[in-house]
């Protein structure tokens, strides 16, 4: 089980093409659904999910490291890496949610303190583990009782604490590079999105439409029109919605 | 002549009477324990497993079985539903622990073929009693026995699939269990 199925992310691959640049709304074009992991990702995806497996875990910016190792965890599920390609581990949502909890994201940082806390309280009452030392299946269910609302201990209703979790893992997989996930353009790369193009020319239509058009690996930030320094400016704003 | 059609009439009107009141099948379980509360394991305050069936007493013209598990006090209109399961072979004589939640995983060689359908948590699988605090909750595991395979598809809810097995329930039988959650 797992909470997106690949099948999806290919239905909605064109939303996702003009909303990349904008990873919030692109999170809100995906809803959770029932997972059936169903096509093909390509071998270089597949490469690099091994190259991002092994780099080394950058120093934390918000979350404590408890925190992330539950994060990750999570996140491994909600998009898993399996025979079909990499996930939200290998695309480092989990980086991009502790990143964004101390900017475009902080007025959720509490939400994460209490949601994880209450979540790790939930697997050990339930199943007997923290999370992280239950199998597959059982961190399955309890994801499950917690995006239903069943899991007991949240403040409020857990559903709305799973909401919040997957809308930022799929931010983080599928938004801009530039913000902290989406590594090595996997989120694009996993729904066929050929990436942020600023002309596309008669022959770049036609390979799109012939699903033959390369992925050109840039961020929004690559282009001049669209600065790092005005998104680092921007980003510094606090309170600003979208990541 | 007319005494060909009373008696094509008599047959008709005892196979509608038949059809009226279907045979008793006697529902069980292992770990179930009829109008008891239900054991943990099988909601969401333990590891929210699917309970095991059994059953006897089936009809012997039973082609195929399916299993629903309700709460007739809650749900907005009640029931609400738990647990949807059909196509299960007329050769099962129950359900085994824990069916899987991955709609990928098969199912139990046993009960081979068998579908799960949308449940009040809007997913094709079990998802156990969580209801709010402030009174026990019942929980209803009825299995339907079917005069025919009905070439059911996958996704149907409680209300698809009772609609489409209508006519063609010649055995029916319950469990019930009972669970309740205490204000934190």
């Amino acid at each position: 089980m797992t909470f997106i199925s690949r099948r999806d992310l290919l239905k909605r691959a064109g939303a996702l093409g003009a909303a990349a640049a904008v990873p919030a709304d692109v999170a809100r074009s995906l809803e959770p659904s029932e997972i059936a992991p169903e096509t093909s990702v390509s071998a270089e995806a597949v490469a690099l999910h091994h190259e991002a497996m092994a780099a080394a875990r950058e120093p934390l910016e918000n979350l404590t490291a408890s925190e992330a190792d539950l994060l990750e965890a999570i996140v491994a599920r909600l998009i898993p890496t399996d025979a079909n390609g990499p996930g939200a581990t290998e695309a480092r949502a989990a980086h991009y949610i502790d990143r964004a909890l101390g900017g475009a994201l902080a007025s959720s940082r509490q939400a994460y303190t209490s949601g994880l806390a209450a979540l790790d309280r939930y697997a050990r009452s339930s199943r007997g583990k923290a999370f992280t030392e239950l199998s597959t299946t059982d961190r399955d269910s309890v994801l499950i009782d917690v995006e239903t609302g069943a899991a007991t201990g949240f403040t409020g209703s857990s559903a709305a604490f799973f909401a919040l979790v997957l809308n930022h893992t799929h931010q983080g997989t599928f938004g801009d590079p530039y913000y902290g996930g989406n590594a090595n353009f996997i989120g694009w790369d996993l729904i066929g999105y050929p990436g942020i193009r600023t002309m596309v020319t008669a022959a770049d239509q036609k390979s799109l439409e012939g699903h033959t058009l390369k992925a050109n690996h840039k961020s929004a930030y690559d282009y001049e029109s669209f600065t790092k320094a005005s998104a680092s400016l921007s980003r510094r704003s606090s309170g600003e919605k979208g990541a | 002549m007319m005494r060909l059609a009373l008696c094509a009439t008599m047959i008709a009107g005892s196979a509608l009477a038949a059809r009226a009141q279907p045979q008793k099948i006697v529902v069980g379980s292992p770990t179930l324990k009829a109008d008891e509360t239900m054991p943990r394991d099988y909601t969401p305050d333990g590891r929210n497993l699917s309970p095991p069936l059994t059953w006897s007493n089936l009809p012997g013209a039973t082609k195929e079985i399916a299993v629903v598990c309700e709460d007739p006090d809650a749900g907005n209109p009640p029931p609400f539903v738990h647990w949807v399961i059909y196509k299960i072979p007329p050769t099962a004589k129950g359900l085994p622990e824990g069916l899987p939640i991955d709609p990928a995983a098969p199912m139990p060689s046993e009960i081979g073929g068998a579908i799960q359908g949308i449940s009040g948590f809007r997913r094709a699988i079990y998802r156990g009693p969580a209801p709010p605090p402030g009174k026990p909750h019942h929980y209803h595991f009825v299995v339907y026995a079917l005069d025919a395979d009905l070439g059911l598809k996958p996704g149907l809810t409680r209300a698809d699939l009772l609609a489409a097995i209508n006519g063609h329930v010649i055995g029916q039988g319950e469990i019930v269990s009972i669970y309740e959650r205490k204000a934190p």
